[in-house]
């Protein structure tokens, strides 16, 4: 791929952070704002004698563990984030190809040597890869102002502090954990987002209820038709277990990527979005 | 000379309504052609076949590239301006001209800023936040800095005031006409460009009325103001048009001898607008 | 062929709801799928701090034991 190529794929990914910041960064923003005020407002409450006792405790139980081996207890605090990324995501990847036809924008980008391929592809990266970065710098953010507090607190509850430097560490292994599991649940639900871009890309109005109208129709007439429920099964194995989206563990990132359903479920994801690709040249 | 686009047959339905039926169209190299018809001829369905934003039926060619197939190949080579707005609203002035700088190989970030500099346009504003008038000298600036063959505008100036539709022109012509790169506008606004024109086709119910070099025009068309005495030998050469002008009658005619029209009057090419009208109305009278 | 699929974008949608629907019937087929819930080794999941503190229990009698073979900490 030519160095100009890379520029090219830039100037996409750096279109979509721009275009939409209210997603990639505001979102997020919002909600580690809403945690910080809330666990203010909740200490503020304690009785202070309970809260140097809490911190103590707290100091003892992190103290000289393996940031990795803690790590995955800081994933669940993340979940609120993994929610909101997931929302933020099916809105972008629903409005990503349907947005600009409806304002007209469309013609201008495509007045640009940037093909079909290209433009889909860079949306694909944009959520799965790039949107996690902003949303994993904002949580260590939260993180760094919530360290910073507690040890304002800790000192001036004169209370031992080293563990909570090990508490820090671990934050900070689940951010990379974070990320991993963000990118692990994009390739797992390739799919899902496929079948969110083809009808984003396909609807002349209401890309959502097309999306999700015609997903209750081709279950029901597989049914009809095959007198199977595979879509549906398939769909469930899918969404079952939440296990499915967390990798609390480095040594399990290869297992996921490669396992036969994760693998499958590209090639699905690969159909749906060749489809929303030759969509893009239906553009009236 | 060779042709930059050659066309022929191009069809295109939108459900029950015929857009384009059978349009053949040959636009040569360096020309500066106008399409001209009125509202709903086909002309902004035409010039999207052409850049590959509209998919039609039929033979079709440009600058070497079918614009149906690698549409992202020709726009290296070809750009386009619309009527309606279609800059990306939210993104702010700067962020448009780094994409374009970033995503064109034909880019010239240097004179993208100098036209730039001589508009009032901040750099920091979003796009939704422009004028019109802005909107079209940015659009206008960004694809005058793009090395291409080919410039293709749909109804450009549609909604500007004066001054913005005379600086486009302006600048089209002296800051980016050279001799070697063909445009392609669309109006219904015919007056407005009549001068600049080299090239001329005129459109109508999805077909093509006209299709001629201006200067093969003033041996094809004329005009001529009619005596009164002569209005029977007038009629009898088949005019494909008759209008009062100033108490006397004015015939225009297509592909009839000048010798043969001489004895009338004296004799002059139809203006562009003029050529129109007498278009329009013999295709509506059959 | 390639006419008829990319004729309109409701021909082209067809054709991929059509292969996409053809692909999970016959996997489906194949591999003989029920529900599956795919299951992944997580000693984490069901953390919680009582865990934690069983956990940490375990973690200091073991960095215990090995203090006591006089490793270093």
């Amino acid at each position: 791929m030519g160095k100009f190529a890379i520029f090219q794929f830039y100037a996409l990914l750096r279109r979509e952070v721009q275009e939409h910041r209210n997603l990639f960064i505001g979102a997020p923003a919002v909600v580690a704002l809403l945690i910080l005020v809330a666990s203010i407002w909740v200490i503020t409450r304690i009785d202070q004698q309970q809260l140097a006792e809490g911190l103590r405790y707290v100091s003892v139980v992190f103290d000289g563990l393996s940031p990795f081996d803690m790590a995955p207890f800081f994933m669940l605090l993340a979940i609120p984030f993994f929610l909101t990324l997931f929302i933020c995501s099916v809105i972008y990847l629903i409005n990503t190809l349907y947005q600009d036809r409806k304002e007209m924008s469309v013609l201008f980008w495509q007045s640009m040597p940037v093909s079909n391929l290209q433009t889909v592809i860079s949306k694909i990266v944009a959520i799965s890869v790039v949107a996690p970065i902003f949303y994993v710098l904002i949580i260590f953010a939260m993180y760094l102002v919530a360290m910073i507090w507690l040890t304002i607190l800790g000192i001036t509850h004169d209370v031992d502090l080293v563990g909570i430097g090990w508490m820090f560490l671990a934050a900070i292994v689940s951010l990379i954990l974070t990320y991993l599991s963000a990118i692990v649940t994009s390739l797992w639900l390739l799919p899902t987002i496929g079948w969110l871009l083809l009808f984003s890309a396909f609807a002349r109005k209401t890309p959502l209820l097309w999306s999700v109208g015609v997903f209750i129709l081709v279950g029901f007439l597989e049914d009809f038709i095959f007198g199977t429920q595979y879509l549906g099964n398939w769909v469930a194995s899918r969404t079952a277990d939440p296990n499915q989206y967390l990798i609390f563990e480095f040594s399990s990132l290869f297992e996921r990527i490669f396992d036969y359903d994760t693998l499958f479920g590209v090639l699905v994801g690969s159909i749906l979005i060749a489809g929303a690709v030759f969509m893009r040249r239906f553009i009236d | 000379m060779t042709n930059i686009v050659e066309a022929k047959g191009l069809s295109k339905t939108y459900g029950s309504f015929t857009a384009l039926d059978g349009v053949d169209l040959s636009i040569p190299s360096g020309a500066i052609s106008g399409l001209i018809g009125p509202n709903g001829a086909g002309k902004t369905t035409t010039l999207k076949a052409l850049t590959g934003l509209c998919d039609v039926e039929g033979e079709l060619s440009v600058a070497g590239r079918d614009p149906r197939r690698a549409r992202h190949k020709l726009m290296e080579d070809v750009c386009f301006i619309a009527d309606v707005g279609i800059l990306p609203k939210w993104l702010k002035v700067f962020q448009v001209i780094d994409y374009v700088e970033a995503v064109h190989p034909r880019f010239d970030r240097v004179k993208a800023d100098k036209f730039l500099g001589t508009t009032d346009i901040p750099s920091n504003k979003r796009i939704k936040d422009l004028s019109k008038g802005m909107v079209t000298q940015l659009h206008l600036a960004l694809v005058m800095a793009i090395e291409v063959q080919l410039l293709v505008l749909d109804e450009p100036t549609l909604g500007l005031d004066i001054i913005y539709r005379k600086e486009f022109y302006d600048r089209l012509l002296n800051d980016y006409y050279d001799g070697n790169r063909t445009i392609i506008i669309s109006t219904h606004q015919v007056e407005e460009i009549e001068t600049l024109l080299s090239h001329l086709v005129f459109i109508n119910k999805g077909k093509i009325v006209l299709d001629s070099l201006m200067t093969e025009l003033s041996e094809i068309y004329f005009e001529v103001l009619v005596a009164p005495d002569k209005l029977g030998q007038a009629d009898a050469l088949g005019p494909i048009h008759v209008r009062e002008f100033l108490g006397k009658k004015s015939y225009t005619y297509e592909s009839v001898p000048r010798a043969q029209l001489a004895e009338l009057g004296e004799l002059h090419t139809p203006s562009v607008a003029d050529l129109f009208v007498a278009k329009m109305k013999e295709a509506k009278n059959g | 062929m390639k006419n008829t699929v990319l004729r309109n974008r409701y021909t082209l949608l067809l054709t991929t709801l059509i292969v996409y629907m053809v692909v999970l019937v016959a996997e489906g087929v194949i591999t003989d799928r029920e529900v599956r819930r795919v299951e992944f080794e997580n000693p984490y999941f069901d953390l919680n701090l009582n865990d934690l503190e069983e956990f940490r229990e375990r973690r200091n009698n073991n960095s215990n034991t090995r203090r006591e073979d006089g490793g270093d900490v």
